[in-house]
């Protein structure tokens, strides 16, 4: 296990070595110059090359790449050009706020799919079943960012059940157990409008999972045995199921990570999306370099953890 | 001589000591018998995360916006944009103009207890603003002769030859003073000490919480007797101005700096919020929606052209639709704002298109078969992108087929100004506190070189470049302003650009607030809270 | 058995499915007939709630918005189909390749696929819409050049399982050249997953393009869903129809699409069930 963990490791360097290079050439590329964008409205020719010396840019673009491998081989990748900070500093300063909205809206998705496939399965071919499928995919072909502004307006700024904005309430923030309640209450509009975007795909899976199990020997006679329908999902069908789920889910990371960016920008969610947009329009090199590295990283572990789960939890898929 | 400045100052200063909220009272509709009262805490929206707390290395606005509550400039400006005092309480201006003198206010003390003195102020510019601060390096590198602080209370500008707009540059967005004893030997624009500012301002840090929120407390030991009232601001980030608008509406937040257009009139209505309108702020001053002709190319090099456009566009109703009424259709090349050097009596081109069609008419422009008499390309930012729409309607009126090209706004005014491959440009200039400031760089021809919000016309005019110089090297407004007014006569004939819209920013805040600095960097100094 | 599944999925997904696609691809080829010739033109007032000559209102401009919404239709369309085309392409190329001939020119193709799945695909599209510019065609081009590994997997897949069935080991005994073999045999069973992977990432294209929309990185040269709803924000409580139309239209297609797909997939080929992403 160790060893195909370290094997699947060595074998993702060249994959992210190239997207490094690649990201690098079009980043650097791209018209718009970071230091024009940053003496903004101002500045002259003098202090476009005291900065661009200052960055390094002054030098052709090989060799700024050289440097640049030859730096991040020793971890340091650079001082963000708007923060004035290493970059990693920077980002992980936004990690936690990020993984706590992915990792909510995964749970939501994960236990409401679990449940409305379950359900549709049980009412195979009739109405409910029918509603269930047509409304998750309805939920996750709503534009994300579109479903968001219209829960905040309903549910925030109409009804006033839930926070407009932001992680924690700014004014006089609470202590203690008050300040996870107060998370969680600004938590749950984000979490619904990320989640709803894999909610079909769970709910499908479970559904088409269940419906199949459930026509099993075994399931039969447990059923025969006078066992209840729900009972024979849970104890035999469920378990099935999950396999697949976590498959699909923990290959769709990068989606989750896209919907989270929109996401935090339509609720000032305070973690990586909106870093990723400033970086972009400010021409951030270094630290868009460091986000697609943490971006690509996080997707080839994601997809690590989800083969080593699948291995867990399914004996017969072995791991060499 | 024009000490006179410098004496108004010390009056107001007294006056000042005597009834606190006198200078820079944004709102003066103060509860009955209510005055300021200390106490109270505000939220306050940011559009963008600062970063770090060292206004001196930038000229972002996200920075500006929190940052400069922490720090002073030499000079306050008032709503008029007239200097007060600050760090400086009163100053002198050699009869020559070359040389200004700066009192500052004795015992001011950084808020990690040192003392400020004048060698702050002289190595705040030497070491950090000339270096790293684009609008002051390029603005005062090449006319400053040295800086000299003979006692720790006084400080000399000493200038190559006379130089007007200097107390303009001096506020807390243009010139903020940073520590000496924090920075030595430190590279300002790494220094861990960005992020733990020890400053002279009203407020202290007292928490950062990267991309959400930035917490404020009251600086005990501030120089202005009574100041600050509020005991606590919060800064909290909320890059959507629709998401700030519902959070003031729903209480969690008390002060929005920009309301979009379509909210403006429900939050008038509501009653619950001072609502007021500003053309200034810590991202820029007094700045006009303009359209830049690339003038080497044909046929916009025809002066003929250009009027005929003129005429053609309604620049109402880009107001109107685009910007919902927030400001005025422009009138000459310096904002209306700038009052003394506005020149309001230069050549008009009301909205007619007979004359349009005559003008481009007279330019030898034939209309072919289609109508079309020929094409030009507009090149913009996504933000100017519902003004093109507009444009391409009215400009089919009289034959300009307008081909409407969007980019991100840094790769549009990357063609714009440094590529120079465009028609028609776009750009909000500000004119900053002064026209030499902001107005200059767009019509001088040593400033057509690649660099942002420059000449992109390629405007050349060498009595325009004179009587720039000219109204720079003086100190007298008057001297001056007749200088301006020359050149915004011959802007308006030879029109290389064309001013569409003066912006105005609305801000609005819970009513409970009064006398906010809202068009300064130094938002709450004064502000406080009714019980 | 298979039959009775098939039948009770049909009407939930290819039924509803089939007559949302329809109705959306209707409206791309007549829509531009029935609306006013150009999208841009203001027509009205600006702000009309919807009724009268404007069914769907108009915009901050003055624009009809159901002209908007039937020009989009055809802009957001030609961005779905186009890239998933592509993809569709690509992906069947490479995958069947790999699938096919094995060893190293699997390794190659496999580890190509993989670099261009880890490559955070919005990232890149917001990166090359904010960098080089905002263009449907550029965008369409990007999303083609990133959708297509999966396509490329689940053909791989297929190939791999039909590589050794009987007909495909009896052409190859009777010296049926490879080529014609992977064309004769072994693609028309793989068709299917490609059609049913092409049918999802139609959907996935067009809310790519709305995302981007939104995040003021649109293409503002052609009128398509995406720049309607980010030319409603600003509006969302003052004139709902602004965003509702386009939006629901958009919905509305991706719910098409998808249940398209979905019940295709349940009525085709079971077997390609859990490899599919």
């Amino acid at each position: 296990m160790a060893r195909y963990v370290v094997r699947r490791m060595l074998q993702a360097i060249p994959v992210l070595l190239a997207i490094l290079v690649a990201t690098f050439f079009l980043i650097h590329t791209a018209p718009g110059d970071p230091v024009t964008i940053l003496a903004g409205d101002g500045g002259d020719q003098a202090y476009y090359d005291a900065a661009r010396a200052r960055f390094g840019l002054d030098r052709p673009l090989p060799e700024q790449l050289a440097i640049y491998l030859a730096n991040a081989v020793r971890g340091d990748f650079g001082y963000s050009f708007v923060h004035r900070r290493p970059v990693f500093d920077v980002i992980a300063d936004r990690v936690p706020a990020t993984l706590l909205l992915m990792l909510t809206a995964l749970a939501f998705s994960t236990a409401a799919g679990i449940a409305l496939g379950a359900l549709a399965a049980r009412r195979s071919g009739e109405p409910a079943d029918h509603a269930i499928v047509v409304c998750t995919v309805a939920a996750s072909a709503t534009p994300a960012f579109w479903l968001g502004q219209v829960l905040v307006i309903v549910f925030a700024a109409g009804l006033g059940w839930f926070p407009v904005q932001g992680m924690t309430t700014a004014r006089g923030s609470p202590a203690g157990p008050g300040a996870v309640l107060d998370v969680i209450h600004h938590l749950a509009l984000p979490a619904l409008t990320l989640g709803s975007l894999q909610l079909a795909l769970v709910t499908r899976l479970v559904r088409s999972g269940l419906r199949e199990a459930l026509r099993e020997d075994y399931v039969r006679t447990a059923r025969a045995k006078g066992l209840t329908a729900r009972a024979v999902v849970a104890r035999h069908g469920l378990p099935n199921t999950l396999l697949p789920v976590i498959t699909v889910v923990g290959g769709h990371f990068g989606t989750l990570l896209t919907g989270a960016v929109l996401t935090e920008i339509i609720f000032a969610w305070p973690g990586l999306g909106r870093l990723l947009y400033d970086a972009t329009l400010s021409r951030d090199y270094p630290l868009l370099m460091a986000m697609f590295i943490v971006a690509s990283v996080s997707v080839v572990t994601a997809n690590l953890l989800t083969d080593l789960t699948y291995g867990m939890l399914d004996p017969r898929v072995r791991l060499a | 001589m024009r000490a006179f400045i410098g004496q108004l100052a010390l009056a107001l200063i007294v006056a000042t000591a005597c009834a606190p909220p006198s200078v820079g009272a944004g709102t003066s509709a103060v509860a009955s018998g209510g005055g300021p009262r200390r106490g109270g805490s505000m939220v306050i929206a940011a559009s963008a995360d600062p970063g770090h707390f060292n206004p001196a290395i930038t000229t972002a606005g996200g920075t500006h916006f929190v940052a400069d509550s922490l720090y002073n400039g030499l000079i306050f400006l008032d709503e008029k944009l007239e200097p007060k005092p600050d760090l400086a309480d009163r100053w002198d201006i050699s009869a020559d103009g070359r040389t200004y003198t700066f009192h500052l206010h004795p015992g001011v003390k950084w808020h990690d207890g040192q003392p400020f003195s004048s060698a702050d102020v002289k190595f705040s510019f030497e070491e950090v603003l000339l270096k790293y601060h684009a609008r002051t390096k390029a603005g005062l590198e090449a006319v400053l002769a040295g800086i000299d602080a003979p006692d720790p209370d006084t400080v000399i500008f000493r200038f190559k030859q006379a130089y007007g707009p200097l107390l303009q540059r001096l506020d807390v967005v243009e010139a903020p003073i940073v520590a000496k004893h924090i920075y030595t030997g430190l590279d300002p624009t790494k220094a861990d000490a960005n992020l733990k500012p020890v400053g002279t301002g009203p407020f202290k840090l007292a928490e950062y919480v990267k991309g959400d929120r930035v917490r404020f407390e009251r600086n005990d030991a501030y120089f202005k007797p009574g100041r600050p009232y509020l005991d606590e601001l919060v800064f909290r980030i909320i890059p959507q101005s629709n998401t700030q608008v519902l959070a003031l509406e729903r209480g969690e937040i008390d002060y929005v700096s920009g309301i979009p257009g379509p909210d403006l009139e429900r939050l008038q209505k509501n009653g619950g919020y001072t609502i007021a309108k500003s053309g200034a702020g810590s991202g820029g001053s007094f700045c006009i929606t303009t359209l830049i002709y690339n003038l080497s190319r044909p046929p916009l090099d025809r002066v003929e052209v250009r009027q005929g456009l003129a005429y053609a566009i309604d620049r109402q109703q880009i107001l109107d639709q685009v910007y919902f009424g927030q400001g005025r259709v422009a009138t000459s090349a310096i904002a209306s704002t700038i009052t003394w050097a506005h020149n309001a009596n230069v050549a008009k081109y009301p909205l007619d298109a007979g004359r349009a069609n005559q003008l481009l008419d007279a330019a030898g422009t034939k209309r072919a078969a289609d109508g079309t008499r020929f094409k030009l390309e507009f090149v913009h930012a996504t933000s100017f992108a519902k003004i093109g729409e507009l444009m391409r309607q009215q400009l089919a009126a009289v034959g300009i087929d307008l081909q409407l090209t969007a980019l991100e706004v840094n790769a549009a005014n990357d063609r714009t100004f440094i590529k120079k491959d465009f028609d028609i440009g776009a750009a909000s200039y500000c004119n900053g506190p002064d026209p030499e400031i902001g107005v200059r760089r767009v019509y001088v021809s040593n400033n057509i070189g690649p660099i942002l919000f420059s000449n992109g016309a390629g405007y050349r005019n060498p009595r325009v470049d004179q009587l720039f110089d000219t109204a720079a090297a003086s100190v007298d407004r008057g001297e001056r302003a007749k200088a301006y007014y020359e050149i915004q006569d011959i802007v308006a004939r030879d029109i290389p650009d064309w001013g569409l819209v003066e912006t105005e920013g609305y801000r609005g805040w819970a009513k409970r607030f009064h006398d906010l600095s809202y068009w300064s960097g130094d938002l709450a100094e004064a502000a406080w809270q009714e019980p | 058995m298979k039959a009775h599944r098939a039948r009770a999925i049909l009407p939930a997904g290819l039924g509803v499915g089939g007559i949302l696609v329809l109705v959306v691809v209707l409206a791309a080829v007549a829509g531009p007939r029935l609306a006013p010739a150009d999208p841009f033109g203001v027509s009205a007032l600006p702000f009309q709630a919807p009724g009268g000559s404007h069914p769907f209102g108009t915009d901050d401009l003055g624009r009809d918005t159901l002209g908007g919404v039937l020009h989009g239709a055809r802009v957001s369309l030609l961005v779905g189909v186009a890239a998933a085309a592509v993809a569709a392409l690509v992906g069947t190329a490479v995958g069947a390749s790999a699938g096919f001939y094995g060893g190293w020119t699997d390794d190659v193709l496999m580890r190509l696929t993989e670099l261009v799945q880890v490559t955070p695909r919005f990232f890149l599209a917001v990166v090359v819409a904010a960098l080089f510019g905002p263009s449907i065609a550029w965008l369409t081009l990007l999303l083609a050049l990133t959708f297509w590994p999966a396509t490329a997997r689940l053909v791989r897949a297929q190939v791999l399982s039909l590589r050794h069935r009987d007909y495909v080991v009896a052409a190859r005994a009777v010296g049926v050249r490879e080529a014609s073999i992977l064309r004769r045999h072994v693609l028309p069973g793989a068709l299917g997953v490609i059609v049913v992977s092409a049918a999802l990432q139609v959907g996935s294209a067009i809310l790519v393009e709305a995302r981007l929309s939104f995040l003021g990185l649109g293409d503002r040269s052609v009128i398509s869903w995406g720049y309607m709803l980010n030319d409603a924000q600003p509006f969302l409580r003052s004139a709902w129809w602004m965003s509702v139309f386009p939006g629901a239209a958009l919905a509305l297609t991706v719910l098409g699409t998808n249940l398209l797909a979905d019940g295709m997939y349940d009525a085709w080929d079971p077997a390609a069930r859990g490899e599919r992403r």
